[in-house]
């Protein structure tokens, strides 16, 4: 099999037309998911009545569903009730006005958050309740607790399972193809329909998914490391730290050796 | 000053405080001995809320609180006018030193911050931790860390402090400085209610000791009387397992 770079290269930069499309696809689920994810993590931390046993019950069976099938039927619905949904508003506009683009934002977006609402329960969890009783000591309510106590430590915990979550939404925009809206892979596949470069085209979507897969690995690295100063004094020191953890590791195995 | 009228507190079927009554004086420094599960502990924390008690009445200064009506502002109320000093000590893990003792000055207590800071400086210093201020919790010793657990509730100046078992969780080499340290406190003349094992410790500080067993008030009064004059047999007991040389503080 030959390959051709040339091609290659142009479906790389037909795909790169669209990363602001796929941006969107993974800004707004991400940004909804932290926001609800976390609203859901607390309502079940606290045990709000009714609604943390809905989501006890809801977000377990969701996670069940895979993504391309729940994206296909939110796909049926909106094709097949969208007009009389806008008719029974009274609007003019007919389902040709309403990019398709929503119901993957619908999908990503309902997958983020049960994933985040996850995510973000079991940081809750980790968190000792010491933490909540001195706050409480001092006369803070449970609002500026959360805020300024809780919050931040949750935030440092949770980022490892945060950039996973993230990788696994970066990989998943790319089957909201399958109902048909423009994004990077479907950008990469546009020159390889017309030369039959298929292989080539999908060489290219891979490469462009993994560049982005490594910035945002890079961006929560950085946010890992500022956010968890507190756990081990300066951010630098993590290194020197592991490194003489190391150190005195093989030095204490040299000596071991020499003894025996 | 304080005050508990008839305290009962269950977890489950389980009555760990059976209808106990407190009063502390301004100033006083008591001292609550008693078994593992006595509810010592379970008292001092149902003083600040830490766990609802079941019923009773409890009087902190001026602010009355009856606990089955206790709304969320009596239990603020009560909380700013008591500092607690943990077991474990509890210590902001995502604070330096210095921000965990302003923390609860700037937020609960609205002091402006930089007042905040020079009261927390001043109290860091008090403790002998001035060159940790900008210290977080995991690179501080246990004793270190309590010394802030203890800055942090004497900066609030409360009008009680509550320490629950302040040196059990520490290396007996640490345990000195701490009990010297907590005794800095009471020269201070603020009113303290501690919950210890250190029975000598509170032959030594204490104005008035309680001994509690099963979820009750025991017996109680000045510490010659109960350590040297036990009148319950309970109270002989327990005492009876720490030999208490007149002057063994001192070796």
């Amino acid at each position: 099999m030959q390959i051709d770079v040339k091609a290659i290269f142009e479906s790389f930069v037909s795909g790169l037309t669209y990363l602001p499309k796929t941006l969107i696809l993974i800004l707004v689920p991400l940004s909804i998911g932290l926001v609800v994810g976390t609203s859901i993590a607390l309502v079940r931390i606290y045990k709000v009545p009714v609604l943390s046993q809905f989501f006890a019950v809801f977000i377990p069976v969701y996670q069940g569903v895979p993504i391309v099938v729940a994206l296909m039927v939110y796909n049926l619905i909106y094709l097949m009730k969208t007009n009389d949904v806008l008719k029974f508003f009274g609007s003019s506009k007919t389902i040709a006005d309403i990019d398709s683009i929503y119901v993957g934002l619908f999908a990503l977006s309902l997958m983020m958050i049960c994933s985040i609402s996850e995510v973000m329960r079991g940081a809750l969890l980790s968190i000792n309740k010491g933490q909540y009783e001195a706050s409480y000591s001092v006369g803070m309510t449970k609002p500026q607790t959360l805020r300024k106590i809780i919050l931040p430590q949750v935030i440092s915990i949770a980022i490892p399972a945060l950039i996973n979550t993230t990788v696994g939404l970066i990989k998943s925009t790319s089957i909201v193809y399958a109902i048909g809206i423009a994004e990077i892979l479907s950008g990469a596949l546009v020159p390889s329909s017309r030369k039959y470069t298929f292989f080539e085209g999908y060489l290219a979507a891979a490469i462009i998914y993994w560049i982005l897969t490594i910035l945002i690995e890079l961006l929560y690295s950085y946010l890992e490391k500022r956010t968890s100063i507190f756990k081990t004094g300066k951010t630098e020191n993590k290194k020197l730290w592991s490194l003489k953890c190391w150190r005195s590791n093989t030095s204490e195995k040299a000596l071991a050796e020499m003894k025996s | 000053m304080l005050e508990i009228k008839h305290i009962r507190k269950s977890f489950g079927r389980n009555e760990v405080l059976k209808d106990v009554s407190l009063n502390v004086k301004k100033g006083e420094v008591v001292v609550i001995l008693g078994p593992s599960g006595s509810g010592k502990t379970t008292l001092l924390r149902c003083l600040n809320f830490l766990e609802k008690a079941d019923s009773g009445e409890i009087t902190i200064g001026n602010k009355n609180v009856v606990i089955q009506n206790a709304g969320r502002k009596d239990i603020l109320d009560l909380r700013r006018k008591t500092g607690f000093v943990f077991q474990n000590y509890n210590l902001f893990a995502n604070k330096t030193a210095l921000e965990n003792i302003m923390e609860g000055l700037v937020t609960a207590r609205k002091v402006p911050k930089k007042d905040a800071r020079n009261i927390a400086e001043e109290t860091l210093k008090w403790v002998g931790l001035h060159d940790k201020a900008d210290y977080y919790p995991s690179q501080l010793s246990g004793g270190q860390q309590q010394r802030v657990g203890i800055a942090r509730a004497v900066a609030l100046n409360p009008e009680v402090i509550l320490f629950d078992e302040p040196t059990s969780a520490l290396d007996p080499e640490l345990v000195g400085e701490i009990l010297e340290l907590i005794k800095k406190v009471a020269t201070k003349g603020i009113t303290m209610i501690v919950v210890t094992h250190e029975m000598t410790f509170a032959q030594d500080v204490a104005d008035k000791v309680i001994f509690m067993d099963g979820g009750v008030v025991v017996e109680e009064g000045a510490p010659k009387e109960i350590f040297y004059r036990p009148k319950e047999e309970r109270t002989k007991q327990f005492l009876a397992k720490f030999i208490i040389p007149d002057n063994m503080y001192y070796i």
